[in-house]
């Protein structure tokens, strides 16, 4: 464990920040690719603009852009959750202003990784008037293997 | 049968979803997301790594909880939200189930919701995910 936290104002400072990922679309084509992940069925037909898709299409609309590299402030790193919020159903043709943010950073002392540090980072995905319509959120925890019992593996 | 929203009681079980993600659904769960970690597709790194195979992806997991949920709640209503927790890695090409349970039903904002409890559970009957939900429902109660 480091004799003291690795939260400096530096790394606190990013929580928050938003950070411009572009315009996505609600495409046939994402709506094909994500169907065919998700369920393993290769549609004929896609829904008209205006019907409403299914909440994976989403995971098409995540790619668009590269988020921003966490802060590496420990050696290991691991997805701990996923998490997908909607404000209404998506519908085909519609188009999103994506940002990503950084929206926790905690640390936690002991547990099967010992010190470690959470990232909870989000895309929201907004209307033409700015709302939120979706959020796509994963949590990261960074850890040292080394301290973590069992090595940090469940 | 279409899911009568009228009839959802806390307690009721959702059909258990039995899947087995192979390395072909990974790879094009990377190509959707144009990410390709190695230990996804290449079972040596994944070995180098210290796991026993290669991995379905998480954000892939929380995916497939969407499906099995929103296969339940067919034309009744839309998800608004589902999590996964992850406990442990499930292998490619390994049976999983998919189960849930109606935890609460209540009404918000003048609609009527439905907590959902779920897990993937892996051949060895633990669960690698714990998962949440929230359903709306749109069809007349």
């Amino acid at each position: 464990m480091p004799e003291a936290s690795l939260l400096t104002d530096e790394v606190r400072a990013i929580v928050g920040l938003e950070t411009p990922m572009g315009r996505v679309r609600v495409t046939p084509k994402a709506y094909r690719r994500a169907l065919e992940v998700y369920t393993g069925r290769i549609p004929r037909n896609h829904p008209a603009p205006g019907e409403p898709v299914p909440g994976y299409v989403l995971a098409a609309l995540d790619s668009e852009a590269d988020t921003p590299a966490m802060p590496s402030l420990l050696p290991n790193s691991l997805l701990i959750s996923n998490e997908w919020q909607f404000e209404r159903p998506l519908r085909m043709g519609e188009e999103f202003e994506s940002v990503y943010s950084v929206v926790a950073i905690n640390e936690r002392f002991g547990g099967r990784f010992g010190y470690s540090i959470d990232f909870r980072a989000e895309v929201i995905f907004k209307d033409a008037d700015g709302n939120p319509v979706a959020r796509s959120g994963r949590t990261m925890t960074q850890y040292s293997a080394a301290e973590a019992r069992d090595g940090g593996d469940a | 049968m279409s899911l009568d929203p009228a009839a959802v009681k806390e307690g009721d079980e959702l059909p258990v979803l039995h899947l087995q993600p192979d390395l072909g659904q990974v790879i094009r769960y990377c190509a959707l997301q144009w990410a390709f970690p190695a230990f996804f597709y290449d079972a040596e790194a994944a070995k180098a790594q210290g796991m026993p195979g290669t991995l379905v992806p998480g954000p892939l997991k929380v995916g497939l909880l969407y499906r099995a949920v929103d296969e339940w709640l067919g034309d009744a209503g839309w998800v608004c939200q589902v999590r996964a927790a992850h406990r442990r890695p499930d292998l490619t090409n390994r049976p999983i189930d998919i189960a849930g349970r109606v935890a609460r039903v209540y009404d918000e904002n003048g609609a009527r919701r439905a907590d959902l409890e779920l897990a993937i559970i892996n051949e060895q009957g633990e669960p690698s995910v714990r998962g949440f939900a929230v359903v709306e429902f749109t069809s007349p109660a």
